[in-house]
């Protein structure tokens, strides 16, 4: 049962993942007034891309290496996850902060393959991606912790649970604070600065094609699956019921809302300047800090 | 405050509704007045090179290949669709019709080409419309006996009867290369 | 007494035997000529006499026996006045004295005739190319009469625009030619010290089509309306329109008031949907992909009105010299009108949803600041002129077809950042459907019979001078047109907008952040392919020559660890 969640993790994670950008999208492009793209949209980009020839654009071992790394750890993230309250064969051996350094990893991986490729765009948005993560992954880390502090304990399936064992004044702090910066996360609106599109042209991703950007891209879509299930499983963790099955349809629905709620979002604000983004970030980061605080006081 | 303006910004977006169209699978026809591609009416055309001369973007050519024939080349691939030849055309032969779509990867596809049998006016040489517009007359008409149709093959001169070496000219004869496709 | 005849007396005191002529043709304008060693005497008397610099006109008057004409325009806004300063050099010695040393805006049109004419420009700052392509040949001057408008000169490899090196302590980022911000082929190299910008340098004129030259050597007079509205994707009409009254000044033909009306309301169409798209644009530029959308939701009505109007989708196709060649009749002026009230009702709609929006306020405020002395010491014009204060507006300075007859605001702000020329331009949008509707009003009470263009009576005679203004939606549009014989312009010289605000991009780029730098550019609302319109056949010349992809890649590794 326990070798079988990890299957059922990745599995899970893999197969919605592009599904959810779909759903990205046709939000977007209703808000928009577009009829948008079908659905099944991002399996068929995936596909494509992943057809073509793949270049080493940067000639450097580094830059091939680096999309495979990416997705190599948020895999390795998403395959501990107690997906449905479910421990997971690994959970045994990792913990909280297994979890962590493999997320970090993964945006360590996309900057090193950013530097690598030795792109002026690139370089641009690889700086733009580490302040971001410096700034950023601090407020993931407060969010889990305050679950350390409630379960006292550095377990995974422990710590999921414990952020909403007590809905006190911490927890909706922190939960306001993780919304916010679950936008940054996602990066979309007005927080993907790092990509930029008009004005960087994607960031790190410039000189990316083919496979190589199929595995970023399905990295990223992981990704944004991974912050949003977090969310679920952690501030609304107390709504899931104990059947397995229904657990999963309950989160799938509530992880589909979020990322309704992530386009609505994304699809009204322009895009924040580094600095002006900074200074919200590191609001976030004190309020996050302000949210642990009041948890050890057990409020 | 910004909650509220996040609100209405969503309020336009979705009074307005999806205004995309399924385009390729839904038509739309273009409105009456439209200028599309144009198109020559083999009938009316007179040959007298107005079209031709005004063209701002010079892609209709006119050819004389003979003394009776003159070829009228439409290239549709650098038509501006101003329709100014329609406007200048005497015998409004040439109509703007209201076809758009017209990518296409053989430029042949979108080329008009007519071929004119013009007579020779007798005092300044030069050539006129054929007043025959019977095409059953106009196959016997001087100028055309011995063209070869199939190879799309003309005579460079005619002669009031027929003689062998003309049809071997004709024959063997080459278009100018710039008409050839 | 008025301007012109205050300023050619004082001319005439000033100058003395240097002034040949001055002439006012038409009320309006004045056209003098000066002796070559007067030039910057009489510019620096007119700029302090409040004028406003337009551009200059190089042409080739060899065959004449006159050598090389150079005419300088300069606009009096409150006299309603343009002055063009005419001087001509010998054909072996075609040196000017150059006015960049008081006037910095006359840069570009002096550098381009010294690529395009040959001519050499005293005090000159800056002697780079402008207009031709890195390996055209030397000693090659396109626009000079041997030059046949058809010549292809081989291209040379490994010759490239020499771009500075950035400044101490800075990097460089490379926005072009190609960038997703641009939309057009143009090159900035800007220099930035982390985020925030310290200059830029402008190397641009990538799409020359030689119009003008193919103007001068193988249309004629009623080709050219047509081949001008190509010269710009969005001011088709501008560009058609401003040509044809060029013309129709110089040959003294007035044209049927029925006419006016509907060029009036064809370039009044033009600007909303100008102004819409830019809205959108500027949308997308900061990210905000939303107003993109609605905006444009709201052009493309505009749009398929524009097509049932003038037969296409653009404003296309309409004007010829001496008036139109459709008419707005009863039925689509009902249509215009209802499209109109539906457009107002929206547009009000998304500018308050946009302008009350404080995110965008904290992209837009206080970027791509530019002073009000800069604004004026660069001769910027339109919405971007207007957001720094300047209260200029050829409808209302230089009243052209109609325009005096017809009610309407000149919106104008003094915030000199994207802001204001946001504010401006939602602004202009109102003011251009208030001018649609009283167009209307006057075309339903005009006679139906009266024509729609004017029947030329014989040539239109050599030799005379036409110079018109007509205000696009990016700002004041000026073309020049010397008449000449085979039916064809001698010489037809366009100047659109983007070309004196584009020199002015450097400095609005100062000590911004990158982030900044799309919509700073954006906000002029670059139209490349206006400001490059000159010129012979394309940049890179014919041979094609098929890469394998190894060698595409060889060759973009080779430039990049080039560098």
């Amino acid at each position: 049962m326990k070798v079988a969640a990890v299957v059922i993790n990745l599995l899970y994670f893999l197969l919605l993942a592009p599904f959810l950008e779909g759903v990205m999208r046709k939000i977007t492009a209703r808000i928009q007034s577009r009829q948008g793209p079908p659905l099944y949209q991002p399996y068929l980009d995936l596909l494509k891309l992943l057809g073509k020839e793949n270049l080493n654009a940067a000639g450097h071992p580094v830059f091939r290496l680096a999309p495979l790394l990416a997705l190599a750890s948020v895999l390795s993230a998403i395959a501990l996850l107690p997906l449905a309250g479910q421990s997971s064969f690994l959970a045994h051996s990792s913990d909280l902060m297994t979890l962590i350094y493999f997320l970090t990893l993964g945006g360590f991986s996309i900057l090193v393959g950013a530097l690598a490729s030795g792109n002026p765009f690139a370089s641009v948005g690889a700086s733009r991606e580490m302040m971001t993560i410096i700034m950023l992954e601090p407020v993931l880390a407060m969010t889990l912790i305050l679950g350390v502090v409630r379960a006292g304990s550095l377990g995974l399936v422990s710590v999921t649970e414990g952020v909403s064992t007590n809905r006190g004044l911490s927890y909706f702090l922190m939960m306001a604070v993780y919304l916010v910066a679950l936008q940054a996360f996602v990066s979309r609106q007005p927080f993907d600065i790092p990509e930029a599109e008009v004005e960087i042209l994607e960031g790190p991703y410039v000189e990316y094609s083919g496979p190589n950007y199929a595995l970023f891209r399905y990295t990223l879509n992981l990704k944004r699956m991974f912050y949003s299930w977090l969310f679920v499983a952690g501030f609304l963790g107390f709504m899931l019921p104990g059947n397995i099955i229904l657990c999963l349809v309950i989160q799938t629905v509530l992880i589909l809302a979020l990322f309704v709620l992530i386009s609505v979002i994304g699809a009204t604000h322009p895009r924040f300047r580094m600095d002006q983004a900074l200074k919200f970030y590191g609001i976030l980061l004190l309020l996050a800090l302000l949210a642990v605080g009041l948890g050890v006081r057990g409020w | 405050m910004w909650l509220w303006n996040k609100i209405k910004q969503l309020a336009i977006s979705f009074k307005a509704g999806v205004v995309t169209l399924r385009y390729p699978f839904e038509p739309r026809p273009a409105p009456e007045g439209f200028r599309g591609q144009p198109l020559w009416d083999h009938a009316k055309c007179i040959g007298c090179a107005g079209c031709a001369s005004h063209c701002p973007a010079r892609t209709i050519f006119l050819r004389d290949i003979c003394q009776e024939l003159r070829i009228l080349l439409y290239d549709s691939s650098r038509c501006t669709y101003c329709g100014r030849c329609a406007d200048l055309c005497p015998e409004k032969a040439i109509t703007m019709s209201d076809r758009f779509e017209l990518a296409t990867d053989n430029r042949q596809d979108i080329t008009q080409t007519i071929e004119l049998f013009m007579m020779t006016c007798q005092r300044c040489g030069r050539c006129y419309d054929l007043e025959i517009k019977n095409y059953i007359d106009r196959l016997s008409a001087l100028g055309y006996r011995y063209d070869c149709l199939e190879a799309r093959k003309v005579i460079r001169r005619s002669t009031a009867e027929f003689s062998p070496d003309e049809l071997e000219k004709t024959v063997t004869y080459e278009r100018p290369g710039r008409l050839e496709k | 007494m008025s301007r012109a005849e205050k300023l050619r007396r004082w001319l005439e005191k000033e100058l003395g035997g240097n002034l040949i002529s001055a002439e006012t043709p038409f009320p309006g304008r004045l056209f003098i000529d000066l002796k070559r060693e007067a030039l910057t005497a009489a510019a620096s008397g007119l700029m302090n006499q409040g004028a406003r610099y337009q551009m200059g006109i190089g042409y080739d008057a060899r065959k004449d026996g006159r050598g090389f004409g150079l005419v300088h325009t300069f606009a009096f806004d409150r006299d309603s006045l343009l002055v063009a300063l005419r001087t001509f050099a010998p054909g072996d010695n075609p040196e000017f004295d150059s006015l960049t040393p008081f006037i910095p805006g006359a840069g570009w049109s002096e550098r381009e005739y010294q690529d395009l004419l040959g001519l050499k420009f005293r005090n000159l700052s800056d002697r780079k190319r402008l207009v031709l392509s890195d390996d055209w040949p030397e000693g090659i001057y396109p626009l000079r009469r041997e030059v046949p408008h058809d010549l292809m000169p081989p291209a040379a490899e490994e010759v490239a625009f020499r771009l500075e090196e950035a400044p101490p302590g800075t990097s460089i980022i490379p926005f072009g030619p190609f960038h997703a911000s641009l939309h057009e082929p143009a090159h900035f190299s800007v220099y930035v010290d982390g985020e925030d910008i310290k200059g830029c340098e402008y190397r641009g004129f990538m799409t020359h089509r030689g119009i003008e030259k193919l103007a001068q050597t193988e249309l004629t007079y009623n080709d050219v309306p047509f081949v001008a509205e190509r010269i710009c994707g969005i001011c088709g009409s501008v560009h058609a329109v401003n040509y044809a009254q060029a013309v129709e000044a110089a040959a003294g033909i007035s044209i049927p008031r029925r006419a006016e009306f509907i060029r009036m309301v064809a370039l009044e169409l033009e600007r909303l949907h100008s102004h819409l798209l830019w809205l959108g644009v500027a949308g997308h530029l900061i990210g905000f992909d939303t107003v993109f959308m609605q905006a444009w939701r709201i052009r493309e009505k505009i749009m398929w009105l524009a097509e049932r109007l003038t037969g296409n989708r653009k404003t296309y196709g309409l004007v010829i010299i001496g008036g139109v060649r459709r008419d707005i009749n009863r039925e689509s002026s009902r249509d215009i009108r209802s499209t109109l009230e539906e457009v107002d009702r929206e547009m009000q709609a998304l500018e308050k949803a946009i302008l009350k929006d404080r995110t965008i306020h904290r992209r837009t405020r206080g970027v791509g600041y530019l002073s009000k002395e800069e604004t004026v010491k660069w001769n910027l014009v339109g919405p971007v002129a207007r957001a720094r204060g300047l209260k200029i507006d050829a409808r209302r300075d230089h009243p052209y077809a109609a325009y005096d007859e017809v009610e309407f605001e000149v919106p104008v702000a003094d915030s000199g950042d994207v802001w204001g020329t946001l504010v401006v331009r939602v602004k202009e949008v109102y003011e251009a459907i208030k001018i649609i509707n009283q167009c209307l009003d006057r075309l339903e009470k005009l006679s139906k019979n009266e024509p729609l263009a004017v029947e030329l009576e014989g040539p239109i005679p050599a030799g005379r001078q036409g110079l018109s203004l007509v205000e696009a939606p990016r700002g004041e549009a000026v073309h020049f047109v010397l008449t000449g014989n085979e039916n064809r312009p001698e010489r037809w010289r366009v100047r659109a907008p983007t070309y004196p605000n584009l020199q002015a991009v450097p400095s609005m780029l100062l000590n911004n952040k990158l982030a900044d730098f799309p919509i700073i550019v954006g906000q002029i609302d670059p139209c490349i392919s206006c400001t490059d319109r000159v010129l012979v056949v394309e940049n890179r010349s014919g041979k094609a020559r098929l890469l394998s992809r190894q060698e595409l890649e060889n060759i973009s590794r080779a430039k990049r660890s080039g560098r």
